[in-house]
């Protein structure tokens, strides 16, 4: 019996959001969870939880797969306080390769709802540590999650997936940030409350925003929102003086005309010297009138100029896409050949043939005086030496077997096969195989 | 010429075919091996001047052509930590392919290497030469940052930006930060080019100004410089504006560098006598 991965759980793709919902984890959840999953899974050897808004999935290292998926589900059942006939037609399951390949594709955000999307990545590490946390990654899944990083690292280098846009708001931050260099010493103004604004508001203080002034028509909405988000609230009536230190204007007021104008902007580009402005119109109809577009060193980009950034690198998206699952059938290939190594049986063969070669080249060593002796003596002597190789392999051997199907066996195994094994007499000793810390690099 | 022109030139080419490469594919990829080669590239040329100026017994800039050979060469190398520093490789697929030319150039010109007369050889040459050449070659990086300005200013006016490639294209405001150092460093070394002029004539020939052609043309370029930082200082001309007079301002000098070299033969022309 030997170890396999398996994937099981539930995705955007089979699951609605209801049913996501109520199976999903919070992030300080996970740790305890996974403490009473050693508990209730006994088939289950290693095991981690991911748990977004798009999927609940647990992958697993277990000897009897159908077992494990069981125990898996139940466990996702009783943790969560939901029937398992409310989600057992959403649930599916992928064994050896195939949950390989769908952990790597996870990890590259091939499998997300929106390809190229970033936070996936960050998610998946997340899991991997909160698993490690609650010791329940050993050997297979140390391995798989660092490879699965490395693939996502090499589509990143090598693709253009994850380089591209995701949705509006992120463009008009990918937009900022071809406009200025740094946002240290930048003022965001946020002019309405739009849930869009908003998003985009966020996403540009992780960039470092050094000041966010927010103003709305309902002063209090203003106040909420600043206090959410470590600003400073500004009275409607009275915003335009600080136009002069706006670096980048978010509108998404609902008005029946252009809040601001052309003759506007030219004072204020004058007072502020030139210094340029990134105006994000998010309002409909629209917040800015668009000759401001035309003015030197200002960007307007309303939310159809946003979205046709978007569209562009959809497009694109799916070409690299294309490239991308290239990538991960190559390192793919090369995991599952660490894998199948792993195994006990291809192990066993190996250190039997290796050291029955020992043997033979022994006796052919000392061929000339055994020449000389009687064919029964000759007979004896090769008993003996068969003999001897037997018993001390049976040891071994049955010891490997023993240990088979847990965690310590497959460790048992690599360091038999190190040291019985064929790379014993291949020239190069080859040095540590498994350093389970670092990312592998073959 | 030397032998080593030839490895210049084939570092250089190569070098503006990575910076090409490395620029449409979007994913920053060869940056490495690119900056490798216009590394190679300033390498032998370096190699190339000092042997050069080891046969003349000062630094080569005994004709125009010799003059533009060391002129690029400062180019590349301060091309070259410009993109390093700044890490604007975009920079390359201007600046590789302007001294690959610029050497072309100078090595299909290359006829009787001039000897500089007595009077010049001193080593006041030097200094006031790789001043000047300094200077300029700061300015032909501020108007090549400009253009690239340009560039990614219109894309971002018709809203039809590139996004794809993450880092592939700097900031404005890093493009116009860098514009205004060039110009900052690149009037500093003129002037000072120009003060050690004067007083190297002041030791030569007892006067400090005579009012010869480049001199005229070197107070003219000054003065538009000046300006230009000026305006960016008190008013304000930065972005478009300060990238499109930083193009043309070079265009006056390019203008003037040529037009003095091969027009007027004198001390700082083609033929020294």
């Amino acid at each position: 019996m030997t170890q396999s991965l398996l994937i099981t759980g539930v995705n955007h793709r089979t699951a609605a959001v209801e049913i996501r919902e109520r199976l999903a984890f919070g992030d300080d959840e996970l740790v305890p969870a996974l403490a009473r999953l050693k508990l209730v899974a006994p088939s289950v050897s290693e095991a981690a939880l991911i748990s977004t808004c798009n999927r609940v999935e647990m992958i697993a290292v277990a000897g009897e797969p159908e077992a494990a998926a069981k125990e898996l589900i139940g466990f996702l059942a009783a943790e969560r306080h939901v029937e398992p006939s409310l989600f057992a037609d959403c649930v599916y399951r992928l064994d050896g390769r195939e949950a390989a390949r769908h952990l790597f594709r996870v990890a590259t955000s091939l499998d997300s709802m929106v390809i190229g999307e970033p936070q996936i990545l960050g998610q998946l590490k997340d899991a991997y540590m909160r698993a490690a946390e609650a010791e329940t990654v050993g050997i297979v899944l140390h391995r798989a999650f660092h490879r699965a990083f490395s693939v996502a690292k090499k589509v990143r280098e090598r693709t253009l997936i994850g380089h591209g846009t995701v949705s509006v708001s992120s463009a008009a931050v990918n937009l900022a940030k071809q406009i200025f260099d740094s946002f240290e010493k930048k003022t965001v103004l946020l002019m309405g409350a739009g849930e869009m604004a908003e998003i985009t508001a966020r996403q540009l203080m992780r960039l470092g925003v050094e000041s966010l002034l927010i103003t709305n028509r309902t002063f209090d909405r203003a106040v909420e929102l600043a206090r959410a988000l470590s600003g400073t609230a500004v009275p409607f009536d009275n915003y335009r003086p600080y136009l002069k230190i706006a670096d980048v204007v978010i509108g998404s007021v609902t008005a029946s005309r252009p809040l601001l104008t052309r003759e506007d902007f030219e004072t204020i580009l004058h007072e502020r010297k030139y210094r340029p402005m990134f105006l994000i119109d998010l309002g409909v109809p629209r917040n800015f009138h668009q000759a401001l577009n035309e003015l030197d060193n200002v960007y307007l980009y309303n939310i159809d100029d946003l979205a046709a950034v978007t569209v562009d690198s959809r497009e694109e998206r799916e070409r690299e896409a294309q490239k991308a699952e290239t990538i991960v059938e190559v390192e793919l290939e090369s995991f599952w050949r660490w894998l199948s190594g792993l195994e006990l049986v291809p192990t066993i063969k190996d250190i039997r043939a290796n050291v029955e070669r020992l043997r033979e080249a022994e006796l052919r060593r000392h061929r000339a005086w055994l020449a000389a002796l009687p064919a029964d003596q000759r007979a004896h002597i090769e008993a003996l030496s068969r003999g001897i190789i037997n018993k001390i392999l049976h040891q071994i051997l049955s010891e490997l077997r023993r240990n088979n199907g847990v965690v310590e066996g497959i460790y048992a195994a690599e360091v038999a096969r190190r040291l019985l094994g064929s790379e014993l007499v291949s020239p190069a000793i080859k040095p540590a195989r498994v350093r389970i810390d670092d990312e592998p690099e073959d | 010429m030397t032998i080593w022109l030839t490895p210049t030139l084939l570092c250089y080419g190569i070098a503006f075919v990575l910076f090409a490469i490395d620029f449409s594919s979007r994913i920053q990829r060869v940056t490495g091996y690119a900056i490798g080669a216009l590394a190679a590239g300033t390498v032998f040329h370096a190699l190339d001047l000092v042997s050069r100026g080891v046969q003349d017994g000062n630094i080569p800039v005994g004709n125009f052509p010799q003059a533009l050979s060391f002129l690029a060469w400062i180019t590349a190398l301060a091309g070259l930590i410009l993109i390093v520093r700044f890490r604007v490789a975009v920079i390359g697929v201007l600046v590789a392919p302007s001294v690959l030319i610029a050497l072309g150039a100078s090595g299909a010109m290359a006829g009787e290497a001039g000897k500089l007369p007595r009077a010049l050889r001193s080593v006041w040459l030097p200094v006031h030469v790789t001043l000047a050449f300094a200077g300029e070659a700061l300015f032909v990086l501020a108007a090549t940052v400009s253009l690239v300005y340009l560039f990614q200013e219109s894309r971002l006016k018709a809203h039809r930006p590139m996004l794809s490639g993450q880092g592939a294209m700097p900031s404005l405001e890093k493009l116009d930060r860098i514009n205004y150092l060039l110009l900052g460093w690149g009037f500093v070394l003129l002037t000072l080019a120009i003060l050690s002029g004067a007083l190297w004539a002041q030791h030569t020939w007892g006067h400090f100004w005579s009012w010869e052609p480049r001199e005229s043309w070197s107070l003219v370029t000054w003065l538009l410089y000046a300006g230009l930082l000026e305006s960016r200082l008190t008013v304000g001309w930065r972005g478009r504006r300060a990238a499109t007079l930083t193009i043309f301002v070079f265009a006056v000098l390019v203008g003037s560098f040529v037009g003095v070299s091969l027009l007027y033969p004198g001390k700082h022309g083609g033929t020294f006598g």
